[in-house]
């Protein structure tokens, strides 16, 4: 069951009744939708299956149950669809003693590009400085950077990205999510997948909504924050004055409680972006200093847990 | 074939780059060693006998079989575990081409420092005693037995990380024990099947070669024969393993 439309028409990713499960454990349970050109996010709490879903696309994992079909080809039994199709994977699997550029150099002729769209690629994630670096030395937005210029590399008309802002800086994800931006807007596939709502948001047009290995809900971001309005996030907050600024956020907008646990702030709010925005002021005026500013999983988890029950 | 040469290319920096190799390379000088002292206490005479006795047989005994089984051992196997085989298994290549280009980069690897741990004794033994003859088949010899290994290795290396384990068991339990003990084992040897190839290749071999190679019968024909075997084998079953099972 979904809440909204799971499949589009003009698909290039078609998912049918897929289930996989890992001896007792079942980690994706009888999905079925389908991806089209433009972004979609792929959003769940971590452990929700999004990764195993997303590796049975890729065809690294093979269904339990169901089928899986990227562009009209089961990716296991054609290997020639990866001419259209690529991966940048959550893990930190790179050949650490080659450079940037002979990484995505390698990536370039393993998939039958021309090696001078090397060049590109890592101008496209602004990697230019790095490139002659061997990879070891590279911090994780860097290498993050690196794995996204590989697999754009082919241009291909279906990329897969498994969290792929992880480790990188606000400016890095801000560039990032440009470019994934344009590549959709020129009618590719790109499939995000992210625990992360906000980040999401940003990104995305459509949204599927993966909980416990179910698909919990679908449609555009703004139907899917909707569902969760009425659920508040927890938000960590670490500041030297916790006891000031707790009863200053009780004035605020969508606090739905705050409480202290080992002398760290614990928020409640169902306006996540308004605090966010109202903290930094609130801050100022009792001159305290904010060193973390947190939404917990754990909330996250609840919201979607919370879908799950509506659908 | 241009994926197939970077895939080579990349896998044997990937093997050599290591700083253990260095340790490899200086066990791999061991047969040039007791050849140097061979030609201090040896008669000019003597020496190509000696030669298929202490270097030779320190080669194939010891520093092949180690060689092989550590760099074959990793050449997928390591990969599958750092995750970086998606890396290759994500692209429009087909799986043969894969392990093919893996087997081929573990082979050269594993080849260069066998066949110039073997070569260096045979030029030794070629400006002490102006013998030349052996150069050739040492080169060849190295040449089947590093495939043959690696070709088993890659594939238990792609199933369980304690191949270089199991390999040390099958050499100085099986190869150097049982095998040497039971003269009808000795086909189930690996490095046997590159002393066949180096008997059959060189005139006059010694009898300690004889007794090496067990109920083996020298000839290079049989054993090029048994090498392309293991590499096919090994290749297509570890193709047809990346196709049926996951890649976690």
């Amino acid at each position: 069951m979904t809440s909204g439309p799971a499949r589009v028409t003009g698909a290039t990713v078609e998912v049918d009744k897929v289930s996989k499960w890992f001896g007792q454990k079942v980690a994706v349970s009888d999905i079925t939708c389908s991806f089209g050109t433009g972004i979609t996010g792929l959003l769940g709490p971590n452990g929700a299956g999004k990764t195993t879903l997303l590796r049975m696309v890729t065809g690294l994992l093979a269904p339990s149950d169901g089928t899986i079909r990227v562009l009209d080809k089961d990716p296991r039994r054609h290997p020639g669809v990866y001419r259209d199709l690529a991966l940048v994977p959550e893990e930190d699997a790179v050949y650490g003693f080659l450079t940037g550029r002979e990484y995505v150099e390698y990536a370039a002729v393993l998939a039958g590009a021309p090696i001078s769209s090397a060049a590109d690629a890592i101008a496209t994630v602004e990697l230019e400085d790095a490139q002659h670096r061997p990879i070891t030395g590279y911090s994780k937005g860097m290498r993050q950077r690196a794995k996204v210029a590989a697999a754009l590399v082919s241009e291909p008309k279906v990329l897969v990205l498994d969290e792929p802002l992880n480790g990188t800086d606000p400016v890095q994800r801000a560039h990032l999510i440009a470019v994934f931006r344009d590549l959709a807007a020129r009618g590719h596939t790109v499939i995000v997948s992210s625990h992360v709502l906000a980040e999401v948001e940003r990104m995305a047009d459509r949204v599927l909504a993966v909980v416990d290995g179910k698909l919990a809900a679908a449609g555009d971001v703004a139907a899917i924050r909707g569902a969760m309005s009425d659920i508040p996030y927890r938000v960590r907050i670490d500041t030297d004055l916790p006891r000031e600024l707790a009863a200053a956020l009780m004035s605020l907008d969508g606090i739905a409680g705050v409480a202290f646990e080992k002398g760290t702030l614990m928020v409640e709010t169902t306006d996540l972006p308004g605090l966010g925005s109202s903290l930094p002021s609130l801050a100022r005026s009792l001159d305290a200093r904010v060193t973390q500013f947190e939404p917990e999983d754990e909330s996250l988890e609840s919201v979607f847990r919370y879908l799950v029950r509506r659908t | 074939m241009k994926a197939y040469l970077a895939m080579v290319r990349v896998s044997m920096r990937q093997l050599l780059g290591r700083k253990w190799v260095i340790l490899i390379g200086l066990v791999a000088l061991l047969p040039s060693v007791v050849m140097v002292v061979q030609t201090r206490v040896s008669a000019q005479g003597r020496l190509a006998a000696e030669f298929t006795q202490g270097p030779l047989l320190t080669l194939f005994f010891f520093v092949l079989p180690l060689t092989s089984i550590l760099l074959g051992s990793l050449v997928l196997g390591e990969e599958r575990r750092d995750g970086t085989l998606s890396f290759l298994v994500l692209r429009p290549r087909r799986r043969e081409v894969i392990t093919g280009a893996k087997l081929t980069a573990a082979w050269l690897a594993a080849w260069a420092i066998s066949g110039l741990s073997g070569l260096l004794p045979a030029v030794i033994l070629g400006f002490s005693a102006n013998v030349w003859r052996m150069v050739l088949p040492v080169i060849v010899a190295t040449g089947l037995s590093t495939l043959a290994y690696v070709g088993v290795f890659m594939a238990i290396g792609y199933l369980t990380r304690w191949a270089v384990l199991i390999g040390a068991g099958f050499l100085f339990f099986w190869e150097t024990g049982i095998a040497f003990a039971a003269d009808s084992l000795a086909n189930i040897s690996l490095f046997r099947i590159g002393l066949t190839a180096f008997a059959g290749m060189v005139s006059q071999a010694p009898a300690l070669l004889d007794d090496a190679m067990g109920s083996l019968q020298p000839g290079a024909g049989g054993a090029i024969a048994k090498c392309l075997v293991i590499a096919a084998v090994s290749v297509g079953s570890i193709s047809l393993l990346m196709r049926r099972r996951d890649l976690t």
